[in-house]
């Protein structure tokens, strides 16, 4: 029995060409014989339930000591608030994902910087300062922002990715001196102090990856030095 | 014990897409007899300590720790290679399978390559039909005698002794990478079946060896390949195929570790179109060029002075190993495109002919090559495994029409048909 379109010949009783899949004719109906059994392995067990356990009862068992000693020493919560609040953003912000198969960034980025939004807002109001809503709010905004931009970009379509990382790295540059115009009206102090660096050395990789990614040979030549 | 040179990086790199596995396989003339397989097995322990070992993590290398009992032979799975996962090799780092009348073995190739495995299996399987049927298999072919006890030289790090110390510095451009669909969870493994003769008839009509000619097919079909994909020929990229040299010939090792350095012939499509002569003209130019014991002597030393340098040994390895990742990745992996490696002929006593009827070897695939070719002959059938992690049948199609135009018969057979989802594996 061959394979007319492969030319090569096939084992007795196998419904389709292994190579091309082209169907094979058989009028006796016979089936062929397995190769190997039909047992299949145990799927790999995944390690990261138990360490997410693990650190989930680590935070809770700090959070509850620091709140058992300031009820008792200070007779009300006082820093512990801090450590509670700290303890459930990295659980929440950045840990609880882990407990799903399939994580969806674009849901959980946003969701990781929401809370540490939260979290400064209750330590500003907490430590009675003025710095919320003319800096933490803003520079976590556009934190968030970026990086749920960035991961946007590479979720969505692998094609193009070094001219979307040279956009995204312009972007992380310039955004630089939008954070120390926030330092400026809120703590005082001049402008380009240490902004410049970072615009300049972002920006100047940036470009170099945009021109890459528009130039082909260029592109070609980075991808097969880097194995992209 | 120690690893030897080439297994130290095998723990390092090892990954969900690439299991460092590789597979011998027996298929006798009778189905195969487990309780006497399980006694066969337990009596090469003394013979084989480098076999039967798990693999320990230590602060700053990896290492090997005997057994205190031999395995347990089980029934083979649906797929060869199945992923050894750390709880596995940290219990052992070998499995000795069966399946009707096959007796397949898989190492992690930390214990040893394709010729230290061949012969294990040979011995193994000398041994079990001697337990069976009470045959007096003489040692010889590359079947020891199970009551000896192991060599020194059987036991050494060869790489250790033929190093000549002067690194050879050798850069070579990164080669074309094959892609496709990645499919999870099994591989495909398809056989092609071929007449010796006519195989080495076909390659001496080319004069080559049956490696050369094997590998000039295979650069042969992807260069086409690439061809049709990429009509621009300066933007196509070099195709070059990894083939193994067995370094115990070059040096005259009996070392039953690893003992084995890849090169990577091949040519650049922006120079022009090659003939299939050509490139089986420039593959055996290359491969004696680069293949000298002087030129092999320098590739060691480049693997061994780094395991040497007192700076490097003090590197905890929860440090070395991304390290060896990224220099792997960046100077190894990335200069083929597929394997091509050949046992050559499997030679067995004359007393276990009968008995015999197929001996195979397969390898697993790798990060970067979806797709990866083994091969072997006995009683004049030749056996190439390809084997591939990704649903595309393309290259297989590819290379084994290419050989029925050359004129070399091939049958097919494949594990699809016994895929846990029948058609959605199958589909191309």
């Amino acid at each position: 029995m061959y394979c007319v379109r492969c030319g090569v010949r096939l084992q007795e009783g196998v419904e389709r060409c292994p190579l091309c899949q082209t169907p094979v004719w058989n009028p006796e109906g016979a089936a062929a014989e397995p190769s190997f059994s039909d047992r299949y392995p145990d799927p790999p067990r995944s390690r990261r339930y138990p360490i997410m356990a693990f650190i989930a009862a680590l935070l809770a068992a700090v959070s509850l000591s620091c709140l058992i000693y300031c009820l008792t020493n200070e007779h009300g919560v006082s820093w512990s608030g801090y450590v509670m609040l700290g303890c459930a953003l990295v659980y929440f912000g950045f840990l609880f994902p882990f407990w799903f198969k399939r994580r969806e960034p674009l849901l959980f980025v946003p969701l990781a910087f929401l809370l540490t939004g939260g979290y400064l807002l209750y330590v500003c109001l907490k430590s009675g300062g003025r710095w919320y809503l003319s800096f933490a709010f803003p520079v976590t905004l556009l934190a968030g922002a970026l990086t749920t931009a960035g991961v946007a970009f590479f979720r969505f379509g692998k094609r193009r990715r070094l001219l979307k990382t040279g956009i995204l790295l312009v972007v992380i540059g310039c955004s630089a001196m939008l954070i120390e115009l926030f330092q400026c009206i809120t703590f005082g102090g001049r402008m380009f102090t240490w902004s410049l660096y970072p615009v300049c050395g972002f920006s100047l990789i940036g470009l170099f990856l945009i021109l890459c990614g528009l130039i082909p040979p260029w592109r070609e030549y980075l991808e097969r030095r880097l194995f992209l | 014990m120690r690893l030897d040179n080439a297994a130290l990086i095998f723990p390092a790199i090892r990954h969900r897409r690439w299991v460092n596995v590789f597979r011998v396989s027996a298929t006798l003339t009778e189905p195969v007899d487990p309780a006497v397989l399980q006694r066969a097995v337990e009596e090469l322990a003394p013979r084989f300590p480098s076999m039967y070992v798990r693999l320990r993590t230590g602060v700053f290398w990896y290492y090997l720790e005997e057994l205190s009992a031999p395995p347990r032979v089980r029934e083979d799975y649906a797929y060869p290679l199945t992923l050894m996962q750390e709880k596995e090799l940290r219990s052992c780092c070998l499995r000795v399978m069966y399946f009707q009348d096959r007796i397949a073995v898989e190492f992690f190739h930390s214990l040893t390559d394709g010729t230290g495995g061949m012969i294990y299996l040979k011995t193994l399987t000398a041994r079990y039909l001697s337990l069976k049927h009470g045959l007096e298999i003489p040692a010889e072919e590359g079947v020891l005698d199970w009551r000896e006890t192991p060599g020194a030289e059987e036991l050494e790090d060869s790489f250790l002794r033929h190093s000549n110390g002067v690194t050879l510095n050798d850069r070579e451009p990164n080669a074309l990478r094959l892609r496709g669909s990645y499919e999870p969870d099994f591989l495909h493994l398809t056989t092609g079946v071929i007449p010796s003769d006519a195989l080495v008839e076909a390659a001496h009509r080319h004069r080559a060896t049956v490696t050369i000619f094997l590998a000039a097919v295979m650069e042969e079909t992807i260069l086409r390949w690439q061809a049709e994909d990429c009509p621009d020929r300066r933007r196509r990229r070099p195709v070059k195929v990894t083939v193994p040299i067995n370094l115990r010939r070059l040096y005259g090792s009996r070392t039953l570790r690893n003992f084995v350095l890849t090169l990577n012939p091949g040519v650049d499509p922006r120079m022009g179109d090659y003939s299939l002569e050509e490139l089986c003209k420039v593959m055996a130019a290359q491969l004696a060029a680069h293949g000298t014991p002087q030129e092999m002597a320098g590739r060691i030393a480049a693997n061994v002075n780094p395991q040497q340098t007192p700076l490097i040994k003090a590197v905890p390895l929860l440090l070395k190993n991304p390290i060896m990742r990224t220099i792997y990745k960046l100077r190894g992996e990335s200069k083929g495109c597929i394997n091509v490696s050949n046992l050559g002929v499997v030679r067995l006593p004359e007393a276990m002919r009968p008995w015999v009827r197929r001996m195979e070897f397969i390898i697993g695939t790798q990060r970067s090559y979806p797709n990866n070719c083994s091969v072997a002959t006995l009683g004049g059938e030749t056996y190439v495994n390809m084997i591939r992690n990704i649903r595309e049948s393309e290259l297989e199609r590819r290379f084994f029409s290419r050989l029925v135009e050359l004129g070399v018969p091939v049958a097919i057979e494949s594990n699809q048909q016994a895929t846990k989802n029948g058609n959605r594996r199958t589909k191309n």
